[in-house]
């Protein structure tokens, strides 16, 4: 396969994976568990180098002067302490909670809890992996993820509070 | 290793995130008066009883931390191969060994940080 036509065929499959389209509830709880999933784990990367900034970097290897460690740290959160850092914290918040809540959905499911008992499937019948209660639990992750949101902006920039 | 053990492995780290970050999340977002900031409280640098310093000074929060970086490096790392892995249709070798580099960097690099804090006396 040339270059060209791989870039082709991976940029298909990234579509198709993304857009869920008419497929349903649980084909876009997929693509919402992928997305979030990415973005917090470049979201946790960033963490650890930001909370390694905190004690002054990367060339710090041994127990700094608390003074040092104190400018550092005072420096860092000057760069952090900015509206849209705070917007991205809750942004994050709400992508953890989903990813928290319908992760544990997943697993139910994937050990086979919440799906009824095994029968024979009927032609063109709803998949019976996403049922009441799995529906019910995505809910929540989504209802709790707006909360988180909610939670986190008020909590970093004041916004329900005088 | 195995798909297989992989994704169990996945689900593992996923249950201890779900437990260290609880406790990371609790010292961060819920231990602060609520009439002030996150950035008020619980972001000063050292003082009590609601800062930075003082979590990681305490050893037990200090491993907690350590448990929260391995379960969140592993499940990251794993996540992120998956979605490669299902994007492309194959696992990719090259991409596996970039993935455990920079998941090896970030415990060392953390844990660093971690024990730097752990230590950092007045």
């Amino acid at each position: 396969m040339s270059r060209s036509e791989y870039r082709s065929t991976v940029l298909q499959s990234l579509k198709t994976m993304l857009i869920a389209g008419k497929y349903g509830l649980e084909r876009w709880s997929y693509v919402l568990q992928r997305i979030s999933g990415v973005v917090v784990a470049l979201y946790f990367i960033a963490h650890v180098l930001e909370t390694g900034n905190f004690i002054g970097g990367i060339t710090v290897w041994s127990v700094p002067d608390y003074s040092f460690a104190e400018k550092a740290y005072e420096e860092t959160v000057k760069l952090l302490k900015n509206p849209l850092f705070d917007v991205g914290l809750a942004v994050v918040g709400f992508l953890v909670t989903f990813h928290t809540i319908n992760g544990i959905r997943l697993i139910l499911a994937h050990f086979g809890f919440f799906l009824g008992k095994p029968r024979r499937p009927e032609p063109f019948e709803p998949p019976v992996s996403f049922s009441t209660r799995q529906r019910a639990l995505f809910w929540l992750s989504i209802s709790l993820a707006v909360f988180a949101l909610l939670y986190a902006l008020d909590s970093l920039m004041r916004v329900f509070r005088t | 290793m195995r798909e297989r053990n992989l994704m169990l492995l996945h689900y593992i780290t996923g249950l201890g995130i779900l437990l260290f970050g609880a406790i990371h999340v609790w010292t961060l977002f819920f231990t602060y008066p609520l009439q002030e900031t996150i950035w008020e409280t619980t972001l000063r640098f050292d003082s009590l009883p609601y800062a930075v310093l003082p979590v990681y000074r305490n050893i037990l929060f200090a491993a907690s931390l350590f448990g929260l970086l391995l379960c969140t490096t592993i499940h990251a790392m794993n996540g992120i191969r998956a979605v490669i892995a299902e994007l492309i249709g194959a696992r990719i070798r090259w991409v596996e060994a970039v993935l455990v580099a920079v998941g090896v960097f970030l415990v060392v690099y953390g844990t660093r940080t971690i024990l730097i804090a752990n230590n950092l006396l007045v």
